[in-house]
């Protein structure tokens, strides 16, 4: 890649880093840009893989090769889009149905197996090796017990929650929580990794190499918002007077 | 003359002493049986041997998996003679007796030859070996594994299914006839609230599904609110606007809007806009319904189904417009962001209760009192499974400890 293009790349990539920030102070013409941009890269993108991904190797090339029984699901996925024509829209239901049952077959048994089974296991298997067992892992094991039954109670709608029943519930509720701090410090630390790399990049289009592309268009922006500023507040200053 | 013969007769005494020296075999392996490995979709066997009591703590057992009937031998396991006995094998005591004086051995076939797998007959022959020689060898077996239809492996998930079917047709016709209780819940009774704040301020609502596809329960959960939702809407006269991720939920998501201004009596208000696609890219979805957002005010914001990294962006925006927002998701790591932005959050097994609790419909009743049962087994179960564990493991009873594990495991 000639060394033009790079410059290019970098103001592009330092403006709208910036103009997508910019809505952190207010709406405005530059973020509305940046949205409109990301949105249809973002469609232009899916179609490429949509084509590329799915429609060349999974329905084309097969086809091609005689496997004609991609055919079948390729008519259901289809009869999908009669949902834009309200004359047979009703073809779409025939999609829409194996769907629904193909997602039923699959997530029931694997529902069933994780959320019921495999979890009641998990809980108690740790105490089958109680000889082994160092009392600080016994506490561990009698808390996540523990715990299970109290945030699972609190999901339990088919009694109010009064008296001990508030109690148990309660305890659910701060097991919750502390799962939720977690988490949350825990998606935080890498958010910041995120904003990292954007401030790293905009550091590096900051060089002269890139004739400053971070710093100019950062001054332009706040340029623009102390003149827009300015002129809508003359303008406010007029219709008042008006009035 | 005589010398010559002795020498000859010498060389051939010796040259035949040590042929029957070389050609003695080693010791056979008794009882070697290759076999279909039970309940599976036929790419493996299952190899089972007598142990040997007088194998010591240096003797390996070493198998040898061909699909030739003669030579190609490849090695497929190679493991102390004290491991992989018949408890070893990974199948509840109801599809499989094993016992600890048998070696039994499961060997993956894929793993060894892909997933298509170049013949449908494969030979198998094992050694023990101690210090690198071989000191026993089994006859060679051959098996054709095939595939199973049923899974008796899995018999506790199909009798946990059909207890939970039971009891879902006994809470249909009980919920008919009587009705069945749902205790209250918050984030729920705010709805009414948020409806009422947007039809007084005269401003839309934003009731955004999510990135989930149709097949995640969250959004089908997330549907059947934006029906109640939109019936409310309706008859309040106020206005709503759902942008989607998915084009197929958007499709079922026109359905149900369309079909809930016609309940509320008013058709006449329904507009095909009220559901728009916007992208189908995390992250410019995010950014757009973010510009809609901030652009339009709305006075309340919903929230509910599949969301990832941009609860928060959508939220923390809804928040700085002032909008009244209710989150609802099952994914956890993303509740604590809706904790944090918005009045009302509905975390998980809430979620899909709320179409039942806002409809009090007969069938969704019953399938969330279906979902009350199912936690009732789980934290029955991990009471009681404790108690008992912790007794057979106390006492001793090893085999009634591993049937109860056996019981709750997934397979």
């Amino acid at each position: 890649m000639s060394e033009t293009w790079l410059i290019i790349g970098g103001w592009v990539s330092a403006g709208l880093t910036i103009f997508l920030f910019s809505f952190l102070y207010k709406d405005n013409p530059f973020f509305k840009i940046a949205e409109h941009l990301y949105l249809g890269a973002g469609m232009g993108w899916l179609f490429q893989v949509s084509v590329t991904n799915v429609w060349l190797p999974k329905i084309w090339e097969p086809v091609m090769n005689g496997e004609l029984l991609v055919i079948i699901p390729s008519i259901l996925g289809i009869s999908l889009l009669t949902q834009f024509i309200p004359r047979i829209s009703w073809i779409s239901r025939y999609g829409f149905t194996f769907m629904m049952g193909y997602g039923s077959g699959l997530a029931i048994p694997a529902g069933l197996s994780t959320d019921f089974l495999s979890q009641i296991g998990g809980t108690i298997k740790p105490f089958s090796m109680l000889a082994s067992m160092t009392p600080f892992n016994i506490f561990g094991s009698l808390l996540v017990a523990g715990g299970t039954i109290c945030v699972l109670f609190y999901f339990f709608f088919s009694v109010e929650h009064k008296g001990h029943l508030q109690k148990i519930s309660n305890v659910g509720i701060y097991f919750l929580m502390i799962y939720f701090g977690a988490a949350f410090g825990n998606t935080v630390m890498a958010r910041f990794s995120l904003l990292y790399g954007r401030f790293d990049d905009l550091y590096t289009y900051s060089a002269v190499k890139y004739f400053y592309a971070t710093q100019v268009i950062l001054v332009a922006m706040v340029v623009y918002f102390i003149l827009h500023s300015f002129f809508t507040k003359n303008k406010k200053d007029v219709s008042e007077e008006a009035a | 003359m005589i010398k010559t013969k002795v020498i000859t007769l010498i060389a051939f005494m010796l040259f035949a002493a040590g042929s029957a020296f070389a050609a003695k075999p080693a010791p056979a392996i008794d009882g070697f049986a290759a076999l279909d490995m039970p309940y599976d979709v036929g790419n493996a066997a299952v190899l089972r041997w007598p142990a040997n009591p007088a194998d010591t703590d240096d003797t390996s057992y070493v198998v040898y998996v061909s699909t030739h009937e003669t030579g190609g031998w490849l090695e497929a396991d190679r493991f102390a003679a004290a491991a992989k006995t018949g408890k070893d094998i990974e199948l509840p005591f109801w599809a499989w007796n094993g016992s600890a004086a048998e070696h039994a051995v499961k060997i993956e076939l894929n793993n060894l030859f892909g997933e298509s797998l170049p013949s449908s007959v494969f030979q198998f022959r094992v050694t023990a070996e101690k210090n690198k020689k071989v000191i026993a060898e089994s006859a060679v077996v051959s098996v054709m594994p095939v595939g199973n239809w049923f899974r008796l492996d899995r018999l506790n998930n199909l009798i946990l299914l059909i207890v939970l079917i039971i009891i879902f047709f006994w809470a249909v016709s009980h919920a008919k006839r009587k009705g069945l209780f749902i205790r209250r819940i918050a984030g729920l009774d705010a709805i009414d609230e948020a409806i009422g704040r947007a039809t007084e301020m005269g401003k839309p609502i934003f009731y955004v599904p999510g990135i989930g596809s149709m097949g995640s329960i969250s959004t089908i959960a997330s549907a059947f609110i934006l029906g109640e939702v939109s019936k409310k809407v309706a008859q309040y006269d106020s206005q709503i606007k759902v942008p989607h991720y998915d084009p197929i939920v958007m499709t079922v998501c026109k359905e149900i809007v369309k079909q809930s201004y016609m309940e509320a009596g008013r058709p006449d208000s329904y507009r095909e806009d009220i559901n728009q696609f916007v992208s189908a890219d995390q992250f410019s979805y995010a950014a757009s319904v973010d510009g809609m957002i901030s652009r339009e005010k709305p006075a309340a914001c919903f929230y509910m189904g599949y969301f990832m990294a941009e609860s928060l962006l959508l939220a923390e925006v809804g928040a700085t417009s002032g909008a009244i927002q209710i989150a609802g998701t099952d994914v956890e790591h993303q509740l604590p962001f809706f904790f944090t932005a918005c009045d009302y959050t509905l975390i998980g097994e809430e979620l899909y209760a709320a179409g039942a609790y806002l409809s009090k419909e007969p069938m969704l009743l019953s399938a969330l009192k279906v979902q009350d049962f199912g936690k009732l087994i789980v934290m029955v179960s991990v009471f009681f499974g404790m108690i008992l564990v912790v007794l057979g493991a106390k006492l001793g009873w090893t085999d009634f400890v591993q049937g109860l594990l056996h019981l709750f495991k997934g397979y």
